[in-house]
């Protein structure tokens, strides 16, 4: 904004607040990519929001009417970022979308989004009990662009029963969370359990590692088990690490080798992925917290004695354990109507009230934004949120905002998917991506 | 002149639709592929803007260093011109008390300024967005805020004090839109999997067209010579991979097979293991994208044989007989020969279809295992429209469209050499 827009916007402001209330009518449109019917409340919060709003508003003297006209059905991510990308060229974006916090960095640079501290107080209710590094994630480039939706983090799974068969005692299971978390049990470990079990018939081959089927922010956590970082926090650049790089390719290749994964895993269908790993086909295997309530739905109704989580071990000394968060944001496009952008805005706020949010949260498996949260019964009661929340929010880290982040991501996972499936060795693999991301990320890569 | 007019009356149609299907997506194509057009850039234009993020970058697009820091450390700083302002928007009183406790004092961030303001003594400004108004009036930063037009940046970049020698260069970095350029070509040769997405093109493109011609040949010659009734169930039954939406023939394919699909629970009783029938290996998976794309070809290649065998007159054919010719010999020496312009007619049109068409492949087996099937329009499509970190590459991608286009149009015009056109379009000497 220029000196002049400036003032005109403080005059259009002051002129707001002075002129006699009228009834105001306004439809305020909320997309949600990547939901179910089980994340309805990413566009409930806001209908809800809009009751309260509306209420506050009555009570001021002012008469809002408010309509919210929700929509998650997308097919997928791609056919919604499209969708919500190709809206904000043709001036028809929805108001509100809720996103990767990846897309910050694109939809920011591109002007498809507002910064919503421009329309709301971060040092108010309820934002300012959000966890400060979620709140982190939603920011680029020293500003708040979006508030986190939910947050959730990607742990490590063992099937208790297998574990017993491979002679681990209930004690020994119900303390590897701490032994991941601590370093005394590795990658390499799991390996060579998952091994033994395969081995031992305990499950099939293919069956003893069995990982994601596809491209995701998991995948940069075993780069960071081997001591890969996504990205420099001093000069903000990417990181490719090539020591790192190969040790996690090598792994997924060693599992290929001992037959506890399959070659031709990638691309497995996702349906028969959730219902093997949830009825205990497989060893080890790694998912969302989400995946909790999904197992239920695939016939698993007692995923605690069932079931064991940890953070995802480390692979070496060079590496952690860790798990990445990989939080929606709720994100305001950019409007013609300043006052839409401001009803947005503060929709999103009081969405983001810790009732508000847990319902979401429990619903559908996911973790708190906000501290307070956990002091909710709903919260409380529920024990894989709260669980979850202690094993692994604490390690957490997010993959960084950043323009080139996705072709990073993505050479990365191709060439993982060429070292694994054999149409490349290990060495050649990481050539390849090297020379990728040289040439596609050129200043923004440092090459470690 | 009527005559004429009405000509070009009846190919209008025609005209509006290569107009809008072909020559404007191929100028589209054209123009995007140089312009490092992207997510990020948008499409319709771009504003100006440096954000925290881009400083580091700015010595190395000739901004000088003292700039650098100078952008780094302005933020909102309590001066005389914003206290006018102040006094002006928010009332003197306010102003007043910001001239006694805090003239001079410089802030990093708007939010700190904003809390200053909030907890005023006198008449606090309790408005969020008053609050956020009355902070940006001591704005003495360009870093975060964005600029419509050049001319505002510039002007911006005056007011804050910045080294005009520096402004050409903030200018050129800070335009978020796209700009032209041909680095997406140059790209494209430097990238290692650029020749593998070209190898496995051709090896796509050739053997499945190979199997489309080969086997729709077959089908036709074959029912030819089947009752008509008989003929027809047997066509009507291989037109199906045509019909059926690609989304439910694929999964199809799919059912069949997957680890759990029909083939391994067939092979299974006889003791084979378990395995994906489409991505266990390189060859799999090729052999079962040719068949997917083959069969829908093959289909379409049987019904244009089939009814220009059927425009053969069958005196010849009785004549044959009469001489004591076989089925293979009237095959061979009577039905083939009259199939040039078909053969031509369908080799073109299954290439350039082949070249561009991925949509069977990305339902299959997306390229994989480990983009061995990852062929040149799907590369397109996963460069310039899917992108799990959001950043979707559109001029890049339509550098390999483009590519293709080019290839489609001198393979055409080398078919047409190479069947010789003129002749198969000269007056038939048969069916007179």
């Amino acid at each position: 904004m220029t000196i002049l827009t400036r003032s005109t916007a403080i005059a259009a402001t002051l002129a707001a607040f002075a002129a006699p209330a009228l009834a105001e009518q306004i439809t305020i449109t909320v997309w949600a990519g990547g939901s179910n019917d089980n994340d309805s409340y990413r566009v409930e919060a806001i209908e809800m929001a809009a009751d309260i709003l509306e209420r506050e508003a009555a009570i001021r003297g002012e008469e809002i009417d408010i309509t919210v006209d929700g929509r998650w059905d997308f097919a997928g991510w791609d056919e919604f970022k499209q969708a919500v990308t190709l809206g904000a060229e043709a001036g028809t974006a929805p108001n509100i979308v809720v996103t990767s916090h990846l897309d910050i960095a694109p939809w920011s640079q591109a002007g498809y989004i507002v910064p919503v501290e421009d329309y709301v107080d971060l040092d108010a209710w309820p934002l300012n009990n959000v966890y400060p590094n979620l709140m982190e994630i939603a920011a680029f480039g020293g500003t708040q662009w979006g508030v986190p939706q939910d947050s959730e983090s990607r742990p490590f799974f063992f099937w208790r029963e297998t574990m017993s068969g491979l002679g681990y005692t209930e004690e020994q299971i119900d303390a590897l969370p701490d032994m991941v978390a601590s370093g005394d049990y590795t990658l390499r470990d799991m390996l060579a359990d998952a091994t033994r079990a395969v081995e031992m018939g305990l499950v099939e081959e293919g069956y003893g590692f069995y990982p994601r089927v596809s491209n995701g922010p998991d995948y940069a956590q075993f780069y960071q088990s081997f001591g890969g970082e996504l990205i420099d926090p001093e000069t903000g650049q990417l990181v490719f690490d090539r020591a790192a790089m190969t040790e996690f390719y090598q792994f997924f290749v060693d599992a290929v080798e001992a037959g506890v994964t399959r070659q031709n895993h990638i691309g497995t269908d996702w349906d028969q992925w959730y219902n093997e790993v949830a009825n205990g086909r497989a060893a080890f295997w790694h998912g969302g917290t989400w995946h909790f309530g999904r197992y239920g739905r695939e016939g698993n109704e007692d995923f605690w004695n069932t079931i064991q989580f940890s953070l995802i071990p480390a692979g070496n000394d060079a590496g952690r354990p860790n798990t990445i968060t990989h939080p929606l944001v709720y994100l305001l496009t950019d409007q013609d109507d300043d006052r839409a952008e401001e009803i947005a805005a503060r929709l999103v706020a009081i969405a983001t009230e810790p009732r508000l949010n847990t319902l979401h949260a429990i619903k559908s498996s996911h973790l708190a934004v906000a501290q307070v949260q956990q002091d909710l019964d709903l919260y409380s009661g529920d024990r894989w949120a709260s669980e979850a929340t202690e094993v692994l929010l604490a390690s957490a880290n997010a993959q960084p905002n950043h323009l080139q982040y996705g072709a990073f991501s993505e050479a990365m996972f191709s060439g993982l998917e060429s070292a694994w499936s054999g149409t490349q060795s290990v060495e050649e693999a990481v050539a390849e991506v090297e020379a990728q991301m040289r040439a596609t990320l050129g200043d923004d890569l440092i090459i470690r | 002149m009527r005559v004429r007019l009405l000509g070009i009356g009846f190919l209008a149609p025609a005209l509006v639709a290569v107009s809008l299907f072909f020559l404007l997506p191929v100028l589209l194509t054209a123009v995007f592929s140089f312009t490092n057009m992207s997510t990020s850039t948008g499409i319709s234009g771009g504003e100006y803007l440096i954000i925290e993020t881009d400083l580091r970058d700015l010595p190395a697009q000739g901004v000088s260093a003292e700039t650098v820091v100078q952008l780094d450390a302005a933020g909102y700083a309590i001066t005389e011109v914003g206290l006018a302002r102040m006094a002006a928007a928010f009332g003197a009183d306010r102003a007043q008390e910001l001239r006694e406790d805090y003239f001079g004092d410089t802030f990093e961030a708007r939010r700190d300024l904003e809390r200053l303001l909030r907890d005023l003594d006198n008449n606090p400004i309790r408005n969020t967005r008053e609050r956020k108004a009355a902070a940006d009036l001591f704005a003495v930063t360009i870093v975060g805020e964005r600029y419509d037009t050049e001319a505002a940046f510039r002007d911006a970049l005056s007011d804050t004090g910045i080294d005009p020698s520096d402004h050409d260069a903030l200018v050129t970095a800070a335009y978020t839109g796209w700009i032209w350029t041909s680095d997406n070509f140059s790209l494209l040769f430097e990238l290692p999997s650029t020749l593998r997405y070209a190898l496995n093109t051709a090896f796509y493109v050739v053997c499945t067209l190979a199997f489309n011609i080969t086997f729709g040949l077959f089908l036709a010659i074959s029912t030819f010579y089947l009752p008509l009734k008989l003929a027809n169930v047997f066509r009507s039954i291989w037109f199906l991979p045509r019909i059926l939406p690609p989304v439910m023939y694929v999964l199809m394919w799919n059912w069949f097979t997957w680890d759990n699909g029909f083939i391994a629970t067939v092979t299974g009783w006889f003791g084979v293991p378990q395995q994906n029938w489409m991505m266990q290996t390189p060859t799999h998976a090729w052999t079962v994208i040719i068949l997917i794309n083959g069969f829908v070809g093959a289909s379409l290649g049987m019904i244009l044989f089939s009814s220009a065998i059927k425009a053969i007159p069958l005196p010849m054919l009785y004549a044959s007989e009469v001489d004591g010719a076989n089925r293979w010999q009237q095959v061979r020496y009577i039905i083939l020969p009259q199939m040039r312009w078909p053969i031509l007619f369908l080799t073109c049109y299954q290439t350039l279809s082949l070249l561009t068409s991925f949509e069977y492949i990305l339902l299959a087996t997306d390229g994989g295992p480990g983009s061995t099937t990852e062929v040149w329009a799907l590369a397109a499509y996963h460069t310039a429209l899917s992108n799990y970190g959001g950043n979707l590459q559109y001029g890049l991608g339509a550098a390999f469209a483009l590519i293709l286009v080019v290839i489609g149009i001198v393979l055409s015009a080398l078919y047409l050499r190479f069947f010789n056109f003129k002749e198969l379009v000269a007056k038939p000497r048969i069916e007179q």
